[in-house]
């Protein structure tokens, strides 16, 4: 944690009356693997294009390897990666001459740029389907192809934007093992996302944003610290009296209590031994019960807490 | 090189939708040739004339006779309308009137006025006839000159204007084959702007995709760079278009141009910078590929037909010609007429001409870079 890689600074962007980002700031550092998380529509994409300097912005400072950002600052942008929300990949073009071409735009020794293409379609494990068009592509193997045009040529910051956009399961891990693999060579990496469980699992420091705005900065841990749940009990139990939900309601650390018919859901804050409390409660009443599960607080409870709505809609 | 790398590449995949076009254009054009030889031959190009013989003289009947010979007579009413009517309607193709003191002026070796020409659709034979009038009176003028009386004088020159008129028979039929070689360069428009439009504009839609020149903007290739190779790309690909017909065409013609078909040869390279800022153009709309097609069907047939490539000139109404004045393709076909000699030649005119085209190229390009600006800045990209 010693260099500041990116630092964006008060940064703010209008689209004729909308504001998509509202004085915006972040500070990253060399070696983390640093996850925008934000909902549809929260300013993520624009973000990076204004850190790219592909927009113009209004007002706002920011500085990349120390250097302040411009269109044309070369040799901030020859360490650059960047992987598009959009696949930016040449149709007519084949899995190799795509790689080739967009490593070509940094690396114009042919024999240094071969291996660095080599090393990138191995990475991404796309050797079967060098000759494929990308329209032949699954969408797993296409976000790949999106992947290793954007790390082949070695870069030191590595930008990605939803890189995995309608990918199954395990094509999505792959994806994030390679990520954390070149973070461990030595890549600082910016995720963008709005599944919360991603960003959870490979970053180390996390920006939560809304409508253009910052609205929480941490590490995962802290974030969570950040809101009053600590736990949540879930228990199945069918034809719960009445009166039980404001017992439960009444026991030390529990802040919210309902029941929906089947399930009784208690949501604490901080405090020890919880779910046996909850129980008591039952065993006491002579009730039986299914299933019981806690969970711990998750980033959407975060956002939820913050913004008073889910991260995401249920059917994403 | 690898924008340029690219380009082609791209470019390639789009051949199918261009080859079709100059393998067709070329097969018609070798078809054309092996059989216009045999064909063709000279058939004298008659016109219907009104003289209005205001000098009624031995001489001036002898000018009425031998226009004669070749040509129509007809009656008209000496009422400036009726004359303008049988013109426009084409019932006569030219109205001359030999002016009064004619013999007299001649006598006196005037050359200068004796002869009024009206007509108002150019054509070769038009202008034949012109030529053929002024050449009379000055070959009158200088067999006295050498000493013949008026009525000598006006045999010789007679009987030399026929002999000429057989020398014209054998230049009219090396003309035949040049007027092959003239459909080749009348046709070639067509064919140049549909493998631009077909050819060029998608390749550099696929180079602007906005999402790739995002991508490309991010790198630390320079935006020079990039324009510079998308250009030389371009002009690579305009270049071999161009020299593949030229190329045609030497074979075809069965060797290399000479004299005037050179200046067909730069007609046509002009109108190839045309057609490709043409292309230039269309690919800065965003537009889908099936309306991109569109348009080049549009710009193709729509210019083919209006200039006269398709549809000769002579045979166009003068409110199509108007219009088509404001189309590049319009002024390509009437210098290529002049060049070919369905037109009376002028240097000047021709250059003028290819100038027009020119300004058109230019005009092009204008738009062009007007239309690209504003589209970045309502992206509000910095980097367009
Ligand atoms: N070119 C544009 N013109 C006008 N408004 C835009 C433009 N691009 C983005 N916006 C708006 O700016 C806001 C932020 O968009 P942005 O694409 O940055 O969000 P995002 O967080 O990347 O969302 P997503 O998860 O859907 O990718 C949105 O309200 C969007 O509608
Ligand atoms: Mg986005």
């Amino acid at each position: 944690m010693e260099n500041t890689v990116v630092k964006i600074d008060g940064l703010v962007k209008r689209y004729g009356d909308l504001i998509a980002l509202d004085h915006f700031s972040l500070e990253i550092k060399e070696g983390e693997v640093f996850g925008l998380l934000g909902p549809n529509g929260s300013g993520k994409t624009t973000t990076i294009n204004c850190l790219l300097s592909l927009l113009s912005f209004d007002k706002g400072d920011i500085q990349i390897f120390g250097k302040e950002m411009a269109p044309t600052s070369y040799d901030i942008k020859k360490d650059i990666g960047v992987i598009m929300q959009n696949v930016a990949v040449f149709d007519e073009l084949t899995v190799y001459e795509n790689i080739d071409y967009f490593c070509g735009l940094y690396i114009t020794d042919k024999a240094e740029r071969k291996k660095c293409v080599d090393e990138a379609i191995r990475f991404v494990g796309l050797d079967d389907f060098l000759k494929f068009k990308p329209k032949k592509l699954s969408g797993g193997l296409l976000r790949r192809l999106n992947i290793a045009c954007g790390i082949a040529h070695k870069p030191k910051l590595i930008i990605l934007d939803e890189p995995t956009v309608a990918v199954d399961p395990q094509s999505r891990n792959k994806i994030l093992e390679g990520i954390q693999e070149l973070n461990a060579k030595g890549a600082t990496v910016i995720y963008t996302s709005h599944y919360m469980e991603e960003v959870e699992q490979i970053c180390t420091r996390i920006a939560i944003m809304d409508k253009g705005k910052k609205i929480a900065e941490g590490t995962k841990d802290q974030l969570k610290r950040m809101i009053k749940n600590t736990e949540t009990i879930t228990v199945e139990v069918l034809g719960l009296p009445e009166e039980i939900v404001p017992q439960v309601s009444e026991l030390p650390h529990v802040y919210d209590c309902r029941y929906d018919g089947s399930r009784l859901t208690v949501c604490c804050s901080g405090g020890k031994h919880n779910l046996i409390r909850v129980l008591d409660v039952l065993q006491k009443n002579d009730l039986s019960f299914g299933r019981v599960y806690t969970e711990l607080p998750t980033l959407n409870d975060v956002f939820l807490e913050i913004t008073g709505k889910a991260l995401r809609d249920k059917e994403d | 090189m690898q924008v340029f790398k690219a380009f082609m590449k791209v470019l390639r995949t789009r051949l199918s939708s261009v080859l079709p076009y100059i393998i067709v254009f070329l097969i018609i054009s070798v078809m054309m040739s092996t059989m216009g030889g045999a064909d063709e031959k000279f058939t004298a190009t008659e016109m219907t004339v009104c003289i209005f013989d205001e000098d009624d003289t031995p001489e001036s009947r002898a000018l009425a006779e031998l226009i004669a010979k070749d040509n129509e007579l007809v009656e008209l009413e000496n009422d400036d309308d009726v004359i303008l009517d049988s013109l426009y309607y084409t019932s006569v193709d030219m109205v001359l009137t030999i002016s009064k003191g004619y013999s007299e002026r001649l006598a006196a070796g005037e050359t200068e006025g004796l002869l009024t020409t009206k007509h108002i659709h150019d054509s070769f034979a038009v202008a034949y006839m012109d030529q053929l009038l002024s050449e009379y009176v000055v070959t009158v003028d200088s067999y006295m000159a050498a000493g013949q009386d008026l009525s000598e004088a006006i045999a010789s020159t007679e009987r030399t204007l026929s002999q000429e008129t057989e020398v014209t028979v054998v230049s009219e039929e090396t003309m035949s084959n040049s007027e092959y070689f003239s459909n080749y360069f009348r046709y070639l428009p067509y064919i140049i702007i549909s493998v631009m439009l077909n050819g060029l504009c998608p390749v550099l839609m696929v180079m602007a995709r906005k999402d790739l020149r995002y991508r490309t903007n991010c790198s630390s290739i320079r935006l020079s760079s990039v324009s510079g190779q998308t250009f030389l790309a371009s002009a690579a690909f305009v270049g071999a278009v161009w020299l593949i017909f030229m190329v045609a065409g030497v074979i075809l013609n069965g060797g290399l141009f000479s004299g005037r078909a050179w200046l067909a040869v730069l007609n046509s390279l002009i109108f190839s910078l045309v057609a490709a800022f043409t292309a230039i153009l269309v690919s800065s709309f965003d537009v889908s590929d099936n309306v991109v097609s569109l348009i080049t069907q549009i710009i193709g047939l729509g210019m083919s037909f209006l200039c006269g490539i398709f549809v000769p000139m002579e045979m166009l109404s003068s409110g199509v010609l108007t219009a088509a004045r404001f189309l590049p393709a319009y002024w390509y076909v009437r210098a290529n007429n002049m060049i070919s000699g369905v037109e009376a030649f002028s240097g000047r005119d021709v250059m003028l001409f290819m100038g027009i085209e020119l300004a058109f190229a230019l005009a092009l390009a204008v738009i062009t870079l007007l239309i690209r600006r504003m589209k970045y800045n309502r992206a509000e990209s910095v980097t367009a």
